[in-house]
């Protein structure tokens, strides 16, 4: 067998140890990783508590956007209703769509992500706890505040993709659309910090020897979600943006008066949109993958067809989003390209569906919870599939879109795809978490009360759009033949609804958290890992992985896992701790030492919801001092990070001895820098293309940009920033002490840079004065964020360096500040020079 | 009660609207949606009967489902040559339809969507507004019509369902949509794309003539007129506020933000298709349009006396 | 059969026939089913509901009084005696039969007429 790393595989056969390892060990890991009292609990960062906390927060939202859902039913009950105004309905639909997707949907995946990732791959937790906790609590804090709006009639209004210019400041003056924005911020802060944490997760922290094809395909799809959501959700930030500017300070990236353009929005918006659709059905489907095999007590058939499917929907899910635009006037070839793209993303969903089908066929299926809740979710969605090559047809489309066909093959798609397949998982992995696992007989109502429900709710939708009924309509006039239709769609929705209920009941009678132990365990004999027997450490001893279900393969497993006989069966340096594998065939490389729990996420995230809030209620002192509390509360999380402690190399176990400090390319937070650097250039390329397709639109408002040749030293010097922040890394490697003090004179120099192009720009024109000068000044405002972090960054890194505790040739705090400095100078250079070229 | 009545009774809106073509712009859709309706229902009785055969089918059955070679059959193979199939379908039907420049002596409409009505100017052939009206659109049958959609404020979408698919109408661009109707009558429509506030109360009919009936009526509304006599009504309207938004051609009124009224007495509907057109309806929605229609741009006037709102509805009415 | 039997019988027929004449009681004219859907139609038709208030019409128009519980009504307009025979009449041309009243002449037909007058004579209109 080759090896990645230079690590000898051969050693893994060492696994599993013989004896009885000492005394004390598991009582260490114990200690290390013990739970919360009290206030505790607000400080855990542990993904077996923010797992939870996160899991339970996003099911609440699932649970209040669906009682919006039953509101807007009744409302629909009959013509005419007066239930709700017309104001309100406005307010619950666009509530109803927002919290569902933005609030339930991918939180809900993620924080599954959070929980079940660490069993799966048997590591002791997310390779940055810190980060799970704030992520979650800002998305808590702040998706409460923002549902909250609705109780003061101050709800956005606008429908969830929010098309300008009817939420721009002239149709819509309140602040209501400023709520929406403010609870789509927080949503995208916890998404990306969230796929960080999953991508190293998954590419670092799997058990040794559990190489990429041996990984479970939850975790494949993990993955893919997780890359997904880098690509596509800094589009949906750079749109929120724009639009937040666009309505605070009057620049007109949207208004068609004044040089914006409307589509603008919709292609920004739907190039998020569309991949969102894939990025929660994703997961969802990995899912299924892992609880049909339980089901059907047989190996998923097609495991390596399945990942192919799931990279393949990755990839093509960013070519369709246009498909939400057909009757926008496309030109037909442009349509024609989207439609093949949206008809050929149907294929690898079919590819799943078959293996699903084909492990069914192969097995022995049980008809438990889980199972019924598979089974019907596979009809459901290839239901909503179906409709979904349909409407990608675009002359059906022209007819179709924006009318209740739409809403019904949505929510066929996203009850199929998604909602079926997380009720079979709760039921599925309640086992692991809860001393109980919930009622098999109430289980069976739960799922015939939802299936029946949600076909008799959305089926008939299907026929009323086809009779013209529009979507989004608060009310209809009698006559128009709708009546029967809608009535028996909201019975149908109140049964889908008396299903959640029960099963809401049936959680109270069984549900009782184990974080430590006593959990019910492997009720349904499944072969994963994440069905070992753990503690809070996780589990006692991390195995090395011979195939894809351990449990299955190999009887044992589990006892020789609790008596410590593989990896690090203790603490091997007294701290919380972690090994961190190669990324293809998982060699153990190092032990990372884990961040334990801090108030300061915790107060991160309460300022950072306090400077939106009062942002959006224009409380500007009062988000200013918050926004300040929110950094510092940063800087104090990061304090404690980083530093290297007394042991170069630890035993891990049989002999094996590992670093517990490395740099660079190895290390995990080099990793995570680098996605980051991803999503930040992800959002200014967005920005470019704003600016690139504003004056292939409106090209008459277009005024000629200053001289390239003015640019000349400001490139200049943005490579100077480049080079600086190079050299200071390479000096330091060299073991110069005074060698951090390029990168701060580059980071000081780069605002600088960014000050000179504005003057330039000045004179030409003003960021409120036609959509390029908004484009162009937009440039520079995520040019001058940027900046701002790189300067923070710079004085945090010197902060360190007069603290003494940037250990000397080596050192990720530094290594990390030079990149994204040096991010910056490429940043300012792309940028300062496409600005003056577009429309020279 | 017999049956058929029951049925009608149930599906009032039987047959759907799409499904119930009236003319070239709408007919080969129904065809495909046809076709795609019953695909899509055998592809998931399929579906259906290979996930019935997996849980509880003949264990010899069962081993074909069971294997990479099913997945690659179902879900491969199969979709690639329907989609394929589909595809080159939807897209030659795309290139048909799809509305280009105006062909020579086709009529010409601009319908300007706004917050929350419809705008309708007939232009000549130079494409020079020639007519005003609001909310209805007059067309000869077995013609084409080509439809020019703009928007005055925030994004509508046009769409008659029995005539042609739908079509945005955004600020700042001009989207074109061709119709025709084959049968005279009138076909409803609504605004499809979410415009905020009333958006579900906006309607819109276009009504189809023979060619002798829409010759007679475009000689009527294009002859010059006399000036109506003044009248009370005429008086009111021009001296309480109504001239500031609405045109009645021939008079002072002359205001370009609400619909034209020179001839509101001959439309069929009030309010962007929700209420009949009456002398009472009139009244009502002078009065009280904010009742009628809540959030819509028409202030309610309560100030009329009997007399002067009798006077208003019955001028406004005669305006045919 | 015994007598008390048979007066107990009377007793409760009567009282069926008591409750069955309420109903009359609230249209004593010769309003029938048909009549008054068609009634309900015409009003839906003719957009009385701009100006009235009128139970399961659309929309509920403020400008003229509401017309719940119909029956119940003294005059008509203020004017005239609240019959189904004078409704029928007003709705027909409203400013000749109550000068001064703010309700315009709507084009209908006799039939119309009598049909809205019987359906908001009807309990349906409460």
């Amino acid at each position: 067998m080759k090896s990645e790393t230079g690590f000898d595989p051969d050693l893994f056969n060492r696994f599993p140890t013989q004896g009885d390892r000492p005394e004390g060990e598991e009582e260490g890991l114990k200690r290390v990783w013990c739970a919360p009292k009290g206030w505790e609990y607000l400080t855990v960062v542990n993904n077996n508590y923010v797992g939870i906390y996160y899991l339970g927060t996003a099911f609440l939202f699932f649970l209040l956007a669906g009682v919006l859902g039953l509101l807007m039913r009744v409302q629909l009950a009959a013509p005419l209703m007066n239930v709700l105004p017309q104001a309100t309905y406005n307010q619950v639909f666009t509530m109803h769509g927002t919290v569902m997707m933005f609030l339930f949907a991918v939180p809900m995946v993620e924080a599954a992500g959070v929980l079940l990732l660490p069993q799966m791959l048997a590591a002791r937790d997310l390779p940055f706890p810190r980060l799970s906790a704030y992520a979650f609590w800002a998305y808590a804090v702040g998706g409460l505040a923002f549902f909250g709006s609705l109780f003061i009639g101050l709800a956005p209004d606008g429908g969830w993709f929010m098309y300008p210019p009817l939420t721009s400041k002239a149709y819509s003056p309140g602040i209501n659309t400023d709520f929406w924005l403010l609870g789509i911020g927080f949503i995208e802060i916890s998404a990306i910090a969230g796929a960080v944490e999953i991508i190293v997760g998954v590419l670092r922290t799997r058990a040794p020897g559990m190489s990429l094809d041996k990984m479970p395909i939850f975790a494949w799809a993990m993955l893919v979600f997780a890359v997904m959501i880098v690509i596509a959700f800094p589009s949906v930030i750079l749109a929120t943006l724009l639009l937040e500017i666009e309505r605070a300070f009057n620049w007109p990236f949207f208004d068609a008066t004044r040089g914006g353009d409307p589509v603008l929005w919709q292609h920004l918006f739907w190039f998020f949109g569309h991949p969102e659709v894939y990025i929660i059905f994703l997961p969802a489907a990995g899912m299924m993958s892992m609880i049909i095999p339980t089901v059907a007590r047989a190996e998923l058939v097609g495991y390596r067809l399945i990942v192919l499917a799931m990279i393949a929907t990755g990839f093509i899910s960013f070519g369709v989003w246009a498909h939400h635009m057909f009757a926008t006037g496309l030109p037909p070839m442009t349509a024609g390209f989207f439609s093949a793209a949206s008809m050929a993303v149907s294929l690898p969903a079919g590819i799943q569906v078959f293996s699903w089908i084909a492990t069914f066929a192969v097995g022995k299926p049980r008809f438990n919870t889980p199972g019924l809740f598979a089974m019907g979710s596979v009809v459901i969605f290839v239901t909503g599939g179906l409709t979904g090559v349909m409407v990608a047809l675009v002359p059906f489309d022209w007819q179709a879109h924006d009318t209740y066909f739409i809403v019904a093959h949505l929510h066929y798609v996203l009850i199929g795809g998604m909602v079926f397949p997380l009720f079979a998982a709760m039921y599925y992995w309640i086992p692991m978490v809860s001393r109980r696992p919930l009622s098999e007989r109430w289980g069976r109502w739960v799922f015939g009360l939802m299936f029946g429900g949600m076909n008799i709710a959305f089926m008939p939708m299907h026929l009323s759009g086809l009779m013209g009924m529009p979507r989004r309509i608060y009310t209809y006039l009698p006559g128009s033949g709708w009546d029967t239709l809608n009535l028996i769609s909201t019975l149908g929705a109140f049964m889908l609804a008396a299903g959640v209920l029960l099963f809401l009941i049936d959680m109270a009678r069984n549900f009782r958290l184990a974080p430590e132990e006593g959990e019910a365990g492997n009720v349904f004999g499944a072969g994963t890992l994440e069905w070992l027997p753990t503690g809070l450490y996780s589990t006692r001893s991390i195995p090395v992985v011979k195939s894809r279900e351990p449990l299955w393969d190999d009887p044992n497993i589990s006892e020789d896992v609790e008596r410590g006989r593989y990896f690090l069966p203790r603490t091997a340096t007294g701290r919380r701790e972690t090994i961190v594998t190669s990324p293809l065939l998982a060699e153990p490389q190092y032990v990372q030492i884990m961040p334990g729990p801090s108030v300061w996420p915790f107060a991160a995230a309460l300022f950072t919801a306090g400077f939106f809030l009062a942002l959006t209620v224009q409380a500007y002192l009062f988000a200013l001092v918050s926004g300040v509390l929110g950094i510092l509360a940063v800087l104090c999380w990061l304090a404690d990070t980083d530093l290297p402690v007394p042991e170069n190399d630890v035993d891990i176990g049989a002999g094996i001895r590992v670093p517990t400090y490395v740099t660079g390319p190895q290390s995990h937070g080099w990793w995570a820098m680098m996605i980051l650097i991803v999503v930040m250039g992800m959002i200014f390329a967005m920005a470019l293309f704003s600016l690139a397709f504003l004056w292939g639109n409106q090209p008459s408002f277009w005024t000629a940009p200053p001289p390239m040749l003015e640019a000349l030293p400001i490139a200049l010097g943005y490579l100077a920033v480049i080079a600086a922040a190079w050299g200071t890394r390479e000096l330091h490697r060299i073991g110069k002490s005074w060698a951090i003090l390029p990168a701060l004179a580059g980071a000081i120099v780069a605002p600088a840079l960014l000050w000179l192009d504005i003057g330039a720009w000045s004179a030409v024109t003003a960021p409120d004065a036609g959509g390029q000068g908004a484009a162009v000044f937009a440039l520079f405002s995520l040019q001058g964020m940027v900046a701002a972090i790189a300067v923070l960054m710079a004085l945090y890194l010197g902060w360190r360096q007069l603290r003494r505790v940037v250990t000397a040739r080596r050192n990720n705090t530094l290594d990390l500040t030079c990149l994204f400095i040096a991010y910056t100078g490429a940043q300012g250079l792309v940028g300062t020079l496409f600005a003056r070229s577009i429309g020279a | 009660m017999p049956a058929e009545t029951d049925l009608k009774a149930v599906l009032g809106g039987w047959p759907p609207a799409v499904l119930d073509p009236a003319g070239p712009y709408s007919e080969p859709v129904t065809l495909l949606s046809w076709a795609l309706l019953i695909g899509g229902a055998v592809v998931l009785a399929i579906v259906l009967a290979a996930l019935g055969v997996a849980l509880w089918g003949a264990p010899s059955l069962r081993k074909r489902l069971g294997g990479d070679k099913a997945i690659w059959i179902g879900g491969v193979a199969f979709p690639v040559v329907v989609l394929t199939v589909l595809l080159v379908w939807g897209l030659w039907l795309t290139g048909d339809l799809a509305a280009k420049a105006p062909r020579p002596g086709e009529m010409r409409v601009r319908v300007t969507g706004e917050m929350w009505w419809w705008r309708v100017s007939y232009l000549d052939k130079a494409g020079r507004p020639v007519m005003q009206d609001a909310n209805e659109l007059h067309v000869p049958i077995g013609e084409t019509v080509l439809l020019e959609l703009d928007s005055a404020d925030v994004i509508h979408s046009f769409w008659v369902p029995r005539l042609a698919g739908k079509m945005d109408m955004i600020p700042g661009r001009r989207n074109l949509l061709r119709i025709q109707a084959d049968q005279p009558g009138t076909y409803g429509g609504q605004c499809a794309e979410y415009c905020g506030g009333p958006h579900a109360l906006m309607g819109f009919a276009v009504v189809a003539h023979t060619p002798e009936s829409f010759k007679r009526w475009r000689a009527g509304r294009l002859a010059p007129r006399p000036a109506p006599p003044p009248s009370r009504g005429q008086e009111l309207f021009l001296t309480s506020g109504c001239a500031a938004c609405h045109t009645i051609a021939g008079t002072e009124a002359r205001g370009l933000a609400g619909p034209d009224l020179t001839h509101v007495g001959s439309r069929r509907t009030l309010g962007a298709g929700i209420l009949p057109n009456n002398r009472g309806t009139l009244a009502g929605w002078i009065a009280d349009s904010q009742t009628l229609k809540p959030g819509n741009r028409m202030p309610n006037y309560k100030q009329f006396t009997a007399e002067e709102l009798n006077a208003l509805a019955d001028y406004l009415a005669g305006l045919k | 059969m015994d007598d008390r039997r048979t007066g107990v019988l009377f007793a409760l027929m009567a009282t069926l026939l008591l409750a069955a004449c309420e109903d009359i009681a609230v249209a004593p004219h010769e309003a029938n089913e048909a009549s008054i859907t068609r009634g309900k139609a015409a009003t839906q038709r003719l957009g009385c509901g701009a100006c009235h208030a009128i139970p399961d019409i659309w929309p509920q128009g403020t400008t003229g009084p509401a017309l719940t519980n119909f029956a119940d009504r003294g005059l008509i307009a203020g004017k005239l005696p609240n019959r189904p025979g004078e409704l029928a009449a007003y709705l027909l041309d409203p400013p000749a039969t109550v000068p001064g009243t703010a309700m315009p002449k709507i084009p209908m037909t006799q039939q119309d007429a009598a049909d809205i007058a019987a359906f908001l004579h009807h309990s349906d209109a409460r």
